[in-house]
């Protein structure tokens, strides 16, 4: 039989080769489908054909994604735990094998089909980065730097004039290299990733500028943000200095060098190796750095290689980094002879040689970015477009384009020196604050293009019209044209591919501009991977002084008031900017110019005057007097004094008033010394600690059996059932109990934003939060039956204030019903880990495996936070950063707790005793309603709490249902004894609980009447927690500093948790087996994709009713 | 192309000089210096005259270091140090319009077979007919110290190479890109072995040089030669041989060991280095 998808993948008919997957999916059934997989997957294992292999894998993918699960009847199966081990390994193809191996021993279930579809993404992601590597390996000018593996072997020389003394002052000369940045003027879908590059060349392209970049109100001029510097020292040791990121080291050896994530300085060392200084291929050898450096440089001579950007923000969408990486790497290949010109600009070839070393860097570094990144090493204005793979191209028989595009530098004869002055004239550059993640979009968009999905396929010709139209306004000087077809293509084909990129913040900053400037407003331009930090809005030449000021005072105010539901890293800045006309170039500085910037002096000078003078090696000596002389002098030096004694004298800062802060609020959120100490010594002493959340080996774990769970298919095809549950409803006899106490640190990776708040998504033509999505549901709830619910939110230290305001600010959404916050009335202070539990969670717990590179760079980074942490004080208290960030919440467990002490329970029971019931869900747990047979099953059980749970899938992770030594109840993932044992069960826990109060308040040994007692609902809370478990967890926590740069640091703190309610042998818990659709979380916004397509988010927008 | 009768030797660059006065035992444990067994090499080719281009004043020197062989030698000085393709430049008149052998003065060839290495490249380059230089692969780890030869092998013939492009002391990566010889081991290329023989059109792109030299700098030959790729059939050719820079850390003592090795003295000289070996442990 032949396959339809492997007739499309290698139809040569551009037409059917374009097909989108639905046009073969839709029409078939499910064993029609699985043949068509089985013939997909056949195919990919024997085609040699990268573009083949990569969208076989990416249409199997969406199948077992997407369309198998729709046409199966059972949900409810295991996963393979060798498949899912290998998968943490990185083992796909044997992932995939172990899956379908599962498929044809236990037949088709939804969980097995969540573990292949993964299996074959990662797969995919897989094969193309590896083929990226390959390439940039194969790149002619880089396969001797991985083949040269020792000192003497090492080819380079240092250029003869960089050893030649200032015949005054007897210094070595300074090389620096000034390089611009790049801004993409098309946006053509990110049609610049590397594979859309190699496999439709035709549909890369990018109008890629060439900026010098100023901060408007700072700078007096645009100049080229990045400088780098490089000098040979009387020294045999390689000092690498950033002075953006206050890093500085003085390496000796080679181990040092590959060691990225140890300082600040892993771009730099990134640069060293992918320019051939110290080659890649020498990672690893023994002998001390000095013996390469006295063959590169001369006996007892050694480098120092200097990196400053000009105070340009981190996130500015204008690939500072990767810019700096490749300025870095030119810099390295002038001064050993590998670039012909030791100054001024370089040949078209050298520049695409530093394009591909640039990538081999980012690589190296665990990062990546697309091609064009590098664009700041051209001249000007520049269209970049993917090309043909040739012969003699390492790409040539595995993929139809090459990696590297092809870069033609466009004259002033095609766009006019006027054209190119009317765009700095109407075009304002600026950085809106916000710091997000771009990779998972990237990943987003590869998946899209390869299956051709038919909005995102049309969207991506539509965006290629957009790019001549782009290309066409700018050849004519139309700039107002121009920023129509940005913003078209900004709400148009770009929102289509992919819907995550823009946000609130953006569009309410397009709307204000628009009702401030009217006609004069033309248009908006997103830059790089998504909105919300380097942005671009064009005005009309009068009105563009007029435009910087005001997006400077809008996007303030604006930030301001969504700082707490969007992740900012700074406050937003306006940019005066400028083309460049030449890229990078070089200059000399010799003798008495041989000095380097204030602010490297005010870095490194404190410890050379801490020091003892006499070690200062005499070049050293010389800048020193040479500095001081033009010191005193003035010029650009002249201000290096103030900045130099503050650091050497630190003035009082803040930190005292924050110590304070925290005091003040540990004593407002109700912490607990005695118990904080208490755990503190535990932890100390190893009486507890991760690996003591377990419980015993000894216990027996098994799936449960039937009649433990009840299914809702059940429950809803009883009518009696849902009669009564309508009938609470309608007597309002049940409320909502959103926990809303945490703040999502996953789906802002810890940036301390309320996730509750965050506007995730365009419900009904606007971004909603988490928040407005449970209200809305609680409004289509009191809609229907006449009664709009009592809806709890409970609270936090972290969230109660931004909780508090936003739905102030909202008028609550306009709730019919009562809205009720119930505040945390506990609170916990982070410890420093112990690094025994900090080697438990990294080495022995399982985790996902990185690529080579990325998995060498997180082993460095660990390393590090594990001196870190012994150099910090293991189970000190953690008080080295924002105040909020020192505290946590202590665990769900005290959200519902919260509601008895606080008083807010006992006070909506006064008004409403008919309240009987709650409904308790997770923030993030959307599709959560009050679903009238659960409750009406629920009432008639007689239970006192029934906890949904869904049926597992292979990103379910974190314990589940299970039989523990007989007894069903919720295990958490903490308390796995194995890690296998996980995958034993087939249903996962979604928190959803329904409560009955008058029997939940009984194990409390409490009632509605003695609610309103403080003492006795203090006492019977502590006499309950006692048994219920603490779990000692470790969190991830950003501390930011400098320009939106970001450390995160993981501290200890602990928990107690809801599901533990199930242990208690006295409460009468049942479990409830809902729809997916109903009990999946939203943990992470890589989800957010697959949520769309897969309809849950249309079957979330059904429960709610908007205002 | 007919006889060569010419050979030139550059010995004046700075830290040349002293090198071809240097005494060593020849295969033949005679003992003698750079320059005789230099000269020998030249005459053994069929070169009636050398003429030897040195900085002024260095000639006596010299012509005892030649020692018998003396009365072939004349010198050329080279007045001032503009570098190593002036050098060959100052002996042009003497040269006129034939072909000529050049090699350096601070280089010493041992040849693998009975035919010394200067002969197999002067009948080369007679069976030829055009201008040839030899070549040895080279690791590149020593490019630094080489100029270089990228082109492909002539059908046919087993080690001769059309050349396309001569770059003095590439990077690594510059000679990736432009100077890979296919045939070749991975991580080597074809490095100069300092025994060239030139047509007299090497002059003229040498002159041509001399004549937009700018202030302070100074000429090189490897991109004459890389004219001369451009202009005329110039030729690479690998010799059954190998050559040893006596410049070099050690060159000396490493030359003088493979003289001795392929020389009378062989065994003798093998039992000294193994007894020397046992001793220090």
């Amino acid at each position: 039989m032949n396959s339809r998808f492997v007739e499309i993948i290698t139809s040569a008919d551009p037409e059917v080769r374009n097909l989108p997957v639905e046009s073969v999916c839709g029409g078939l059934d499910l064993a029609s489908l699985l043949e068509e997989a089985r013939l997909l997957d056949r195919f990919r294992r024997a085609s040699l054909n990268l573009y083949e292999r990569v969208r076989a894998l990416n249409l199997l993918h969406a199948i077992f994604r997407f369309h198998v699960p729709g046409r199966l009847s059972r949900t409810r199966g295991l996963i393979s735990f060798e498949g899912f081990s290998h998968l943490l390994e990185r083992r796909f193809e044997e992932a995939v094998d172990a899956f379908q191996r599962e498929q044809v021993q236990q037949g088709v279930h939804d969980a097995n089909c969540s573990a292949l579809a993964t299996a074959y993404h990662e797969l995919a992601l897989q094969t193309l980065a590896d083929q990226v590597r390959r390439s940039v390996r194969e790149v002619a000018g880089n396969q001797w730097m991985f083949r040269m593996g020792h000192p003497s072997d090492h080819p380079l020389r240092i250029r003869s004039e960089l050893l030649l003394p200032g015949k005054v002052t007897g210094l070595f000369p300074v090389l620096a290299e000034r390089t611009p940045v790049r801004m993409d003027l098309s946006h053509s879908c990110w049609s610049d990733i590397f594979f859309l590059g190699m496999d439709y060349p035709e549909g890369a392209r990018v109008l890629n500028v060439s900026i010098d970049l100023g901060v408007r109100g700072r700078d007096a001029l645009p100049i080229p943000p990045i400088q780098t510097f490089l000098r040979v020292l009387d020294e045999p040791v390689l000092k690498l200095t950033s002075v953006d990121l206050n890093g500085r080291a003085t390496v000796r050896d080679f181990a040092e060098v590959f060691d990225f994530a140890r300082d600040h300085l892993g771009l730099v060392k990134s640069a060293v190796i992918a320019s051939g200084l110290v080659p890649p291929g020498i990672e690893g050898a023994s002998q001390p750095l000095k013996d390469l450096l006295e063959r590169m440089v001369g006996p007892g001579l050694g480098l120092e290689i200097v990196s400053q950007v000009n105070d340009i923000p981190k996130g500015s969408r204008l690939a500072v980094s990767t810019n700096l990486l490749a300025s870095i790497i030119a810099l390295c290949m002038r001064a050993t002879g590998q670039i012909k010109a030791l100054t001024g600009m370089m040949d078209e070839d050298e520049r695409r040689l530093v394009a591909a070393r640039a990538i081999l860097g980012e690589w190296m570094g665990g990062s990546g970015g697309g091609w064009q990144d590098s664009g700041g090493v051209w001249p000007g204005i520049k269209l970049i477009e993917g090309a043909l793979a040739g012969p003699n191209d390492p790409e040539h028989g595995v993929s139809r384009g090459r990696l590297l595009p092809e870069h033609r530098v466009i004259g002033i004869e095609e766009i006019s020196e006027e054209s190119r002055e009317r765009l700095q004239r109407s075009l304002v550059l600026v950085h809106g604050g916000m710091a997000q993640n771009v990779g998972p979009i990237l990943e987003m968009v590869s998946g899209k293009y390869l299956v051709r999905a038919k909005v995102e396929w049309e969207a991506r010709l539509e965006a290629g019209r957009i790019f001549e139209e782009i290309l066409e306004a700018l050849r004519a000087g139309d700039i107002r044209r121009l920023g129509a077809a940005t913003t078209r293509n900004f709400f148009g084909p770009i929102q289509s591919v992919v819907p995550w990129v823009t946000n609130e913040f953006t569009e309410t900053l397009i709307e204000k501009c628009q009702d401030r400037f009217g006609e004069n407003f033309w248009g908006f331009w997103m830059l790089g991977g998504m909105s919300g930090g380097g942005m671009g809005f064009i005005f009309a030449p009068d009105s563009k002084t007029a435009g910087q000021d005001f997006l400077a005072g809008a996007m303030l105010s604006l930030k301001k008031s969504l700082e707490r539901a969007l992740p900012f890293a700074m406050d937003p800045v306006v940019y005066e900017f400028a083309i460049n006309p030449s890229g990078t170039a070089s200059v000399l500085l010799e003798d008495h110019r041989a000095l380097l910037t204030p602010g490297y002096y005010a870095l490194t000078l404190p410890a050379d005057i801490r020091g003892d003078a006499q070690q200062l090696t005499p070049q050293r000596r010389k800048e020193l007097d040479l500095f001081s002389l033009a010191c005193r002098a003035g010029g650009d030096l002249e201000g290096v004094m103030p900045a130099l004694f503050d650091r050497l004298l630190p003035r009082f800062d803040s930190s005292q008033s924050k110590t304070q802060n925290l005091s003040e609020m540990l004593v407002e959120n109700g912490f607990d010394a005695a118990q904080h100490e208490q755990i503190r010594a535990d932890l100390k002493s190893g009486r507890t600690g991760l690996a003591h959340n377990r419980l015993s080996v000894n216990v027996r774990i098994t799936d449960v059996e039937s009649g433990d769970v009840t299914p809702w298919e059940d429950m809803a095809g009883s009518v009696g059932v849902v009669a009564a549950g309508e009938a609470l409803l309608r007597e309002g006899r049940v409320g909502v109990v959103t926990l809303a106490g945490g703040a999502g640190s996953r789906w802002t990776q810890g940036a301390g934003v309320v996730k509750a708040l965050n506007p995730f998504f365009r419900f009904a033509g606007k971004h909603r939060s988490f928040l407005e999505v449970h209200i809305a549901k609680s409004r289509l709830a009191g809609a229907r039956f006449g009664k709009p619910p009592v809806h709890f939110i409970t609270t936090s230290y972290l969230t109660h204030y931004a909780i508090e305001t936003f739905l102030r600010e909202r008028d609550q959404f306009a709730y019919e019903g009562a809205v009720v916050f119930s505040p945390g009335k506990s609170i916990g202070l982070r410890l420093v880990p112990m690094v025994r539990d900090l080697v438990f969670a990294w080495e022995e717990t399982a985790h996902q495996k990185l690529d080579a590179q990325k998995q060498k760079v997180r082993e460095s980074l660990h390393a590090a936070l594990m001196g870190w942490a012994r150099g910090a004080g293991e189970g000190s208290d953690y008080v080295d950063n924002l105040p909020s960030q020192c505290l946590h919440p202590v665990g769900h467990w005290f959200e519902f707790v919260n509601l008895l002490r606080n008083g807010s329970l006992a006070s909506v029971l006064e008004r409403n005793p008919n309240l009987d019931f709650l409904l308790l869900h997770n923030i993030d747990t959307l599709g959560a309603n009050l679903d009238p047979a659960l409750l009406g099953w629920h009432a008639q059980s007689g239970a006192a709490l029934s906890f949904e749970v869904i049926s597992r899938r292979v990103d379910d992770r974190g314990g589940g249902l299970a039989r523990v030594d007989g007894k069903p109840r919720l295990v958490e993932g903490l308390a796995m004894p194995r890690e296998e044992a996980e995958f034993d069960l087939s249903y996962y826990n979604t928190l959803t609980t329904w409560i009955d109060l008058d029997r939940t308040l009984a194990v409390f040994e409490l009632t509605r009447s003695n609610l309103g007692d403080p003492a006795l609902v203090g006492e019977a809370v502590r006499r309950l927690a006692a048994r219920m478990p603490t779990y000692i967890t470790l969190k991830d926590v950003k501390k930011r500093w400098g320009n939106g740069q970001e450390d995160i640091f993981p501290v200890a703190q602990f928990e107690k948790l809801w599901g533990d309610m199930t242990t208690l042998p006295e409460l009468d818990c049942r479990f409830l087996a809902v729809p997916r659709a109903r009990g999946q979380q939203l943990k992470d916004p890589s989800q957010l994709d697959g949520w769309l397509r897969d309809g849950s988010a249309a079957q979330v927008e059904a429960l709610c009713k908007w205002t | 192309m007919g006889k060569i009768p010419k050979a030139v030797i550059t010995a004046a660059g700075r830290k040349q000089r002293s090198l071809a006065l240097q005494s060593l035992v020849d295969r033949d444990a005679g003992s003698k210096s750079a320059l005789r067994i230099l000269l020998e090499e030249a005459l053994d080719a069929g070169v009636e005259e050398v003429a030897l281009v040195v900085c002024p004043g260095d000639q006596d020197a010299y012509r005892a270091a030649a020692g018998p062989l003396a009365s072939h030698l004349m010198f050329i000085e080279q007045r001032e140090a503009l570098g190593y393709g002036h050098a060959l430049l100052s002996a042009r008149e003497w040269v006129g319009p034939s072909p000529f052998l050049h090699m350096v003065g601070d280089h010493l060839y041992v040849s693998h077979e009975s035919t010394r290495c200067a002969r197999q490249l002067v009948r080369i380059a007679a069976s030829e007919s055009c201008s040839v230089s030899a070549v040895q692969a080279t690791r590149e780890r020593l490019l630094p110290y080489y100029g270089t030869v990228g082109g492909r092998r002539v059908p046919g013939a087993a080690a001769l190479y059309q050349i396309d492009e001569v770059v003095e002391k590439p990077s690594p990566t510059e000679a990736e890109r432009k100077l890979i010889v296919p045939g070749l081991r991975v991580g080597h290329y074809l490095c100069f072995f300092g025994m060239h023989v030139l047509t007299p059109g090497i002059f003229e792109i040498l002159q041509d040089q001399l004549r937009t030299l700018e202030a302070g700098s100074s000429i090189a030959l490897s991109p004459a030669l890389a004219v001369l790729a451009r202009k005329e059939r110039y030729l690479a050719a690998e010799l059954n041989g190998s050559r040893y820079d006596i410049g070099e850390k050690y060159g000396l003592w490493i030359a003088q060991l493979a003289l001795g090795m392929s020389g009378r003295d062989r065994e003798e000289l093998l039992s000294r280095i193994v007894e020397m070996v046992a001793s220090r442990g």
